[in-house]
């Protein structure tokens, strides 16, 4: 059985049709990452699955639990963490606050504690600024205390939104490394929107190719850099 | 790591002490001059401690600035003075009152409980509707909870006796007595400040989207919060009534909202420190400008402020802040122990064993 699997999702703004009926599944442990243009979906779709963004119709399901109706919050309990698009972090909290945020509906609080202390190990430098306000951290620190922050949920499944967003291809880097590290170290099944394949490709995971609310191709990412498709996507007649 | 998670703790709980004891110099202070008025102004003062960090409670920690908290205030002085008033006074006052609560003669403490039970009850019911909106639309429907409870308390003359005062509480409202009350207010707001759902109402302050992603669900923290804020607010409003020894529902209304909410802005809406520096600075100024509207005689001539200056003067204080500094006196700071006095060194620990 698939860890997360989505059948014939639609959402719509209004009259504008963001997703239009999109199927796949995600095996445990795997890692997908979403590409594709502007205004292809990817953030939709991860909010849709988050649950902040309510579905036209389809269903999404975890374990095989039905996630589609639940509130963002009923939905990272059952343990899917998102982290949002543009290192959304408590900024006037503290960096350690900010972890603890996470645990609030955790009942295994021994644990806690212990999380903590490996969040501070994955992330050294969040430890050195572990009682300084969240928004006194630099754009790759604020990426990687959203990353920690979503994993002290405990999580199985975790989406990430544009962890690149705005930072340098050095801390891009960095971050890619941290996130990598903790799913192995975790065995998580991790979704990333990244708009830049060739990262994609380099970090290695499945692809899934997504333009005008559908997906327009799936596959192994490192084979899509030599295939037509990417051009197809962005420069291509309207899908 | 941890133990210094430990000491912050430590250094955190260190607040409500340190607030309670700079407090509690204050009334020494003012009984050792013997004096009346400052004796006044010391309950006066330390009454709206309570109510001021009452109110900080929900607004501090959930960034929803609530205009509604002033008719918690009103529920409980009155719910004080149906349960503590002389049977033959209430049967003359408040001849609508069912005959279980005309009889009552409670002990003033217990009346002072009830008095915030029931406001905290009261925005149980009434925040299970408001908390659901979003920021601004829920003070807005603050406010139009604070004037349905004005107009009800106003027209529900059998019960309230309108808008004419009742008269004839018990003064038993000593500084001493509200001290004891403050330090309540303190101890509890403090110690909701670093529970679990303290953090998370901070956290959706901070940012509504992260935290439902981290699991908060934004509206039980809120509902908890309310509700607690508002017994605080209950029980000032007993002792308000009690202070003075006359209600109306006027005088839980638009003036106190004003100045409860003043008081907040000015000492920093971001801590319990500040909620407090708020309270004794604006305390402070309308008692000297309240001084100074009766007239100061300077040698031969007598110098007076028109009358309503003070709340003009209040206002421009408040504007003042907002400019010069927008996170109030104390800017959300709190005031603590430095960590070497609690047992632990300031800097990053890198003990391995800890």
């Amino acid at each position: 059985m698939s860890k997360l699997a989505v059948h014939d999702l639609a959402v719509r703004y209004g009259k504008l049709t963001a997703l239009a009926e999109l199927s796949f599944a995600v095996a445990e442990g795997e890692r997908v990452f979403i590409s594709g243009p502007n205004g292809a979906g990817k953030s939709s779709l991860l909010a849709a699955i988050a649950g902040s963004v309510r579905a036209a119709h389809g269903r999404i399901e975890m374990d095989g639990d039905i996630l589609s109706g639940l509130s963002p919050e009923a939905i990272a309990r059952r343990g899917l963490s998102m982290v949002p698009e543009g290192r959304r972090i408590f900024a006037g909290l503290t960096v350690q606050e900010n972890l603890m945020v996470g645990t609030g509906m955790r009942r295994d609080r021994g644990a806690i504690a212990d999380d903590i202390a490996a969040m501070f190990a994955a992330f050294p430098i969040l430890a050195e600024r572990a009682r300084a306000p969240a928004g006194a951290l630099s754009g790759g620190q604020q990426q990687m205390l959203a990353i920690a922050r979503a994993l002290m949920t405990n999580p199985k499944v975790i989406l990430v939104d544009e962890p690149s967003l705005g930072l340098a291809p050095k801390v891009v880097d960095e971050v890619y490394d941290r996130l990598t590290g903790l799913q192995d170290l975790r065995g998580l099944t991790m979704i990333i929107v990244e708009q830049s394949s060739a990262r994609a490709a380099r970090v290695g995971g499945r692809m899934l190719l997504m333009r005008g609310g559908r997906i327009i191709a799936d596959g192994d990412a490192a084979g899509f850099a030599a295939r037509d498709l990417l051009a197809e996507a962005y420069f291509g007649e309207p899908a | 790591m941890l133990r210094q998670h430990g000491i912050r703790r430590r250094m955190a709980a260190t607040t409500p002490l340190i607030l309670a004891v700079l407090l509690l110099a204050f009334v020494i202070a003012v009984s050792l001059t013997h004096d009346r008025a400052l004796a006044r102004m010391a309950a006066e003062t330390l009454i709206r401690v309570t109510l001021v960090v009452g109110f900080w409670i929900f607004v501090g920690n959930s960034g929803v600035v609530s205009f509604g908290h002033a008719a918690f205030a009103c529920l409980g002085a009155y719910v004080s003075a149906w349960t503590t008033l002389k049977p033959a006074m209430k049967a003359t006052l408040l001849p609508g009152l069912p005959d279980w609560l005309a009889a009552a003669e409670w002990p003033v403490a217990a009346a002072a409980v009830a008095g915030g039970g029931v406001a905290a009850l009261v925005a149980l019911a009434t925040g299970a509707a408001i908390l659901r909106l979003s920021g601004i639309a829920a003070s807005i429907a603050t406010f139009a909870f604070l004037a349905m409870v004005n107009t009800i308390w106003s027209n529900w003359t059998p019960m309230t006796g309108g808008t004419s005062s009742v008269v004839g509480l018990e003064r038993y409202v000593t500084p001493w007595a509200a001290l004891a009350w403050a330090v309540v207010a303190l101890a509890v707001a403090a110690a909701y400040g670093a529970s679990a759902s303290g953090l998370a109402l901070r956290a959706t302050r901070e940012d509504e989207v992260a935290a439902a992603a981290s699991g908060i669900d934004r509206y039980r923290h809120r509902l908890l919060a309310y509700t607690l804020s508002a017994f605080f607010c209950g029980v000032g409003g007993a002792l308000t009534g009690h202070f003075i020894g006359v209600i109306n529902p006027d005088s839980f209304y638009l003036s106190l909202t004003f100045l409860m909410l003043a008081m907040l802005v000015v000492g920093g809406i971001g801590s319990l420190s500040g909620a407090v520096a708020g309270v004794m600075a604006l305390s402070l100024a309308v008692e000297l400008l309240v001084r100074m509207e009766k007239g100061v005689t300077l040698g031969v001539t007598t110098f007076a402020l028109p009358p309503g200056s003070q709340e003009i003067i209040i206002a421009v204080a408040m504007i003042l802040v907002l400019i010069f500094r927008p996170a109030g006196l104390l800017a959300g700071r709190e005031i603590m122990l430095p960590a070497r006095w609690v047992g632990g060194r300031a800097d990053r620990t890198t003990d391995p064993t800890s």
